[in-house]
């Protein structure tokens, strides 16, 4: 029994000295990332802790006030707001996350390339990056609703696309820094290949200040797939959404003001945990002037 | 004596692209420079800031392509070769950077950072991976028990010995120093100097030595180059003869000796060096030269040998 | 002019400086030497009171400057004294000019502010301060920008502006560590003259030992936030008695004899955290016997110089 806790004592403080860990060092750091780890608890076991079921209706008790059995109230159809919040998490996260990713994987692989081998090539790609950067997001969204219709894929590519030119540009940065590194000249002088080089040195030392910046990213990817959820181009009924759910509440806003009100507060909530979490990451890996550079 | 290294009228220009509101210009940050480094010699290239030193080091190892000129290492045409034959070739002629504290991967510990020269150059070592580092280690005077310290667990010194044992690992015969003690203290520069000197004997290794500070070319070089502007002015076969280019000789008056009862009246050289972009004609040397004629200021002199050795002036000393 | 005296500077627990002193008249150059870490530049910061600015204080010791107690003055005063009589050259002059500001009123605002000057009385002055230092064409130069200027005439400029309210004692801080060689040799001439010309009390604060003996008069020598050594110029490269001076001036290359070595000082300078008990200097001494690891040695006096080492006087 000794012996276990030594060990868990151990990993704990193993994970403190972590960067990772580093940020949840401070209070803020504590309640944002504890808030955050709550949610994708959540998100994760949504059907084991729903009360209800996300699509059951009840056109008999409609717009219930928050209550018991309903902690925070019905929809105008009667289902559960609680299981529906519960359920958006899943979806407002799985979007982001996925839509970031993406977003990631080939922001990082055109800037890593724009920056190392730079001259005609890295005009040619910045310039269409950066046009991506002049349309309005929900323009963007638009038109991928234009073409495969509305719903999850068309808001998940929206989100990639509008969060490209971040990356691409801020990983092209730091490759473009790291590229007067002297420790990459004297691994040239040795007589390493580009992608020795690449891989083995500049990736590596680009990486971290590109997932914190993601990380804030899937806050903004939250707000934004709410919106065009909001507008109707996102999740499809029944899928719970936060977007969604605000959009079918607007009709109900002075009868039920909960069924807006609560999704409301946990993007809100959401928003602010993801950016003040990210700001103790970044505090933490000691990258705040990288960034900035981007 | 055979010679290690030749070059001849090696030359750099880099040219800004001009744009809508500025015109394109040229620089010549190397220009027509030639000189021969005997196996085993220790040759010291001096100059201040902007003199194209530190390019040139970078033209003979081929980090940067010459504009002209051609390089001959242990009797191979270096610019002749593909860009694979030339990486194969870079085992054998290492470079030791200015700038330790940027000169290994901050995310690499020193074992790693030892190890790199054979990864990429797909070589296996002799003995154990461990024995090598341990040895590479020693051979720089580090304590072999800092293999797993990362570089910023070390000191600067310490971490100027790293580049050193990694420039050393695959054994090459030419060894380019760029300024490698100048962001050192000095009882460290005295340290890694001496450590050099040790070395030099040990594997029989042929430097050039890149440095501002002429009293430390003059004590641990055998041959000097003053460069002024990309320009070798004058070549000194013996660290002890007295300059004949006023340049050198000014930057001999500079250097202060460390000795009150020495203390000397100089009269410092006026002005600074110029831009060195669009250089007028004749010795870039005129504007601040005491002795300039109308003659400097229309003909450039050639590295010639003017009684004793070259010297690029009209009017040597 | 300026006397210090048992000098200490603690930030919050820790204490990088400790018993320096030492004083310096008109007309003197005082050298304070040392490698970096050695808490040279800590000691011209405290003579400047710029030592809040980064969270120190002095914990103990006296600053008397012509007959005034430092250590105790309210910043108002302090602020009146600063860039007036007790005038500072910093190391970086790309750093020490305002970017947005022409050359002129940068300099004109020094004696606007501390001698009163109107404006057309101040540019005046640059002008002719700018004059003494050698700068060509000074009208002209009051109309640049320090961008358009190079290293060396931006030095130049960062004198001027310490000069420009007249001092009586300066601080330079590594004035010429940034410079090239040549200009170096400008730079440190200039200061030279500046002092006997003007009667300044100077205090050069540098690394370089070839620089201490070609322009000051006193030596103190700085090892690990301690003065170690302090003398004249002359007795201290004649006769250095504490080890560290000695090996110091070893590591400077002389001249050209064949059987010249450098050996340097094995080991590398302690920081703040690891400052070693006893004698500083001891890990790194080949002199070094049991009591200089745990007695920290006092300063022994022969002449006017003095070395704080056990060992001081017998000759190695």
């Amino acid at each position: 029994m000794t012996s276990m806790t030594g060990t868990a004592a151990r990993a704990m403080a193993g994970f403190g000295n972590t960067s990772l860990g580093r940020a949840f060092g401070s209070w803020l750091g504590k309640i944002a990332g504890g808030f955050l780890v709550l949610l994708l608890l959540t998100a994760i076991f949504a059907p084991w802790i729903t009360p209800f079921d996300y699509a059951a209706q009840d056109l008999m008790n409609g717009n219930a006030p928050p209550g018991w059995p309903h902690l925070l109230g019905t929809d105008q159809f009667g289902r559960d707001v609680l299981s529906r919040v519960i359920y958006g998490a899943r979806t407002s996260l799985s979007v982001s996350a996925t839509a970031i990713a993406i977003s990631i994987t080939v922001g990082m692989t055109l800037g890593a390339a724009a920056g190392y081998f730079g001259g005609l090539f890295e005009r040619a790609v910045m310039t269409v990056v950066d046009l991506t950067w002049s349309f309005p997001d929900i323009l963007i969204a638009l038109i991928f609703v234009a073409i495969i219709g509305p719903g999850l894929t068309s808001t998940t590519f929206a989100i990639a696309i509008a969060y490209l030119a971040q990356f691409t540009r801020l990983t092209r940065a730091q490759i473009v820094r790291l590229k007067r590194e002297t420790f990459i000249e004297a691994t040239i002088n040795l007589g390493a290949k580009p992608h020795h080089i690449l891989l083995k040195h500049l990736l590596p030392n680009a990486i971290a200040p590109v997932i914190v910046v993601g990380m804030l990213a899937i806050g903004d990817g939250i707000v934004l797939e709410a919106t065009l959820g909001f507008f109707g181009l996102g999740a499809q009924p029944p899928t719970p959404s936060w977007g969604a759910m605000m959009s079918s509440g607007t009709a109900q806003l002075f009868l039920s003001p909960w069924v807006i009100i609560f999704p409301g507060v946990v993007v809100a909530v959401t928003v602010i945990a993801v950016n003040l979490f990210g700001d103790e990451l970044i505090r933490a890996l000691d990258i705040r002037d990288r960034i900035r550079g981007a | 004596m055979t010679n290690l290294l030749e070059v001849r009228n090696l030359s750099k220009q880099f040219t800004s692209s001009g744009g809508p509101f500025r015109r394109a210009r040229a620089m010549h940050a190397v220009n027509d420079v030639s000189f021969d480094l005997p196996k085993g010699r220790v040759i010291g290239v001096v100059g201040e800031s902007g003199c194209g030193k530190s390019t040139l080091a970078r033209l003979i190892l081929r980090l940067i392509e010459p504009t002209a000129g051609t390089l001959h290492f242990d009797g191979e045409d270096l610019r002749a070769k593909s860009p694979a034959q030339m990486r194969g070739l870079r085992a054998r002629m290492q470079m030791v950077f200015q700038d330790p504290y940027s000169a290994i991967d901050p995310r690499y510990t020193l074992q790693r950072a030892v190890m790199e020269p054979f990864v990429v150059q797909g070589r296996k070592t002799i003995g154990s991976e461990a024995d090598e580092v341990a040895a590479l280690l020693e051979m720089v005077g580090l304590n072999p028990g800092l293999a797993s310290s990362f570089p910023h667990q070390i000191s600067g010194g310490q971490k100027q010995r790293v580049g050193i044992a990694r420039a050393l690992a695959l054994r090459p015969s030419l060894l380019v120093l760029d300024e490698p003690t100048a962001s050192l203290d000095v009882s460290v520069q005295a340290q890694i100097i001496s450590l050099l000197e040790q070395l030099r004997d040990d594997l029989g290794l042929t430097y050039l030595f890149i440095s501002h500070d002429l009293s430390l070319v003059r004590y641990f070089c055998d041959e000097i180059l003053v460069m002024y502007l990309g320009r070798v002015v004058e070549a000194l076969p013996d660290t002890e003869l007295a300059a004949r280019h006023p340049y050198t000789k000014t930057l001999m008056d500079s250097t202060f000796a460390p000795d009150p009862k020495q203390r000397r009246v100089i009269a410092p050289l006026e002005g600074e060096v110029p831009s060195p972009f669009d250089l007028p004609p004749g010795c870039a040397f005129a504007d601040r030269c005491p002795q300039a004629t109308d003659i400097c200021r229309s003909e450039t002199p050639e590295l010639a040998e003017r009684g004793g050795h070259p010297v690029a002036c009209h009017h040597p000393i | 002019m300026l006397e210090v005296r048992d000098l200490q500077v603690a930030f919050g627990a820790v204490a990088p400086l400790s018993g320096v002193s030492f004083s310096l008249a008109k007309g003197e150059t005082l050298g304070i030497v040392g490698e970096s870490g050695s808490g040279k530049s800590l000691t011209a910061m405290s003579v400047m009171g710029l030592l809040p600015l980064s969270g120190g204080r002095i914990t103990a010791g006296s600053i008397m400057f012509d007959g005034q107690e430092l250590t105790t003055l309210a910043e108002p005063a302090y602020r009146k004294l600063r860039g007036g009589r007790l005038g500072m050259i910093t190391q970086n002059p790309m750093t020490s000019l305002d970017p947005l500001q022409k050359i002129g009123p940068q300099v004109d605002d020094v004696s606007r502010l501390h001698l009163g000057k109107t404006a057309a009385e101040a540019r005046a002055r640059t002008v002719e301060i700018l004059g003494t230092l050698r700068i060509p064409e000074p009208a002209l130069i009051c109309d640049r920008y320090p961008h358009q200027m190079s290293g060396g005439m931006k030095q130049r400029i960062v004198i001027a502006m310490a000069l420009a309210a007249d001092p009586d004692l300066l601080v330079a801080d590594e004035p010429t560590t940034a410079l090239d060689v040549t200009v170096q040799a400008q730079i440190i001439r200039l200061l030279d003259d500046l002092v006997k010309e003007r009667d300044l009390a100077l205090v050069l604060i540098t690394h370089d030992m070839s620089v201490v003996a070609q322009t000051c008069d006193k030596v103190v020598v700085m090892y690990a936030g301690r003065a170690v050594e302090r003398g004249p110029v002359q007795a201290i490269f004649d006769a250095p008695q504490h080890p560290y001076t000695q090996a110091l001036i070893g590591c400077i290359p002389k001249g050209l004899s064949e059987d010249e070595h450098l050996i340097g000082i094995p080991g590398t300078v302690p920081t703040v955290l690891n400052y070693p008990k006893g004698c500083p200097f001891h890990p790194r001494c080949d002199r070094a016997q049991e009591i200089c690891t745990t007695e920290r040695p006092a300063f022994v006096h022969n002449g006017d110089s003095a070395a704080a080492c056990h060992f001081a006087g017998s000759a190695p």
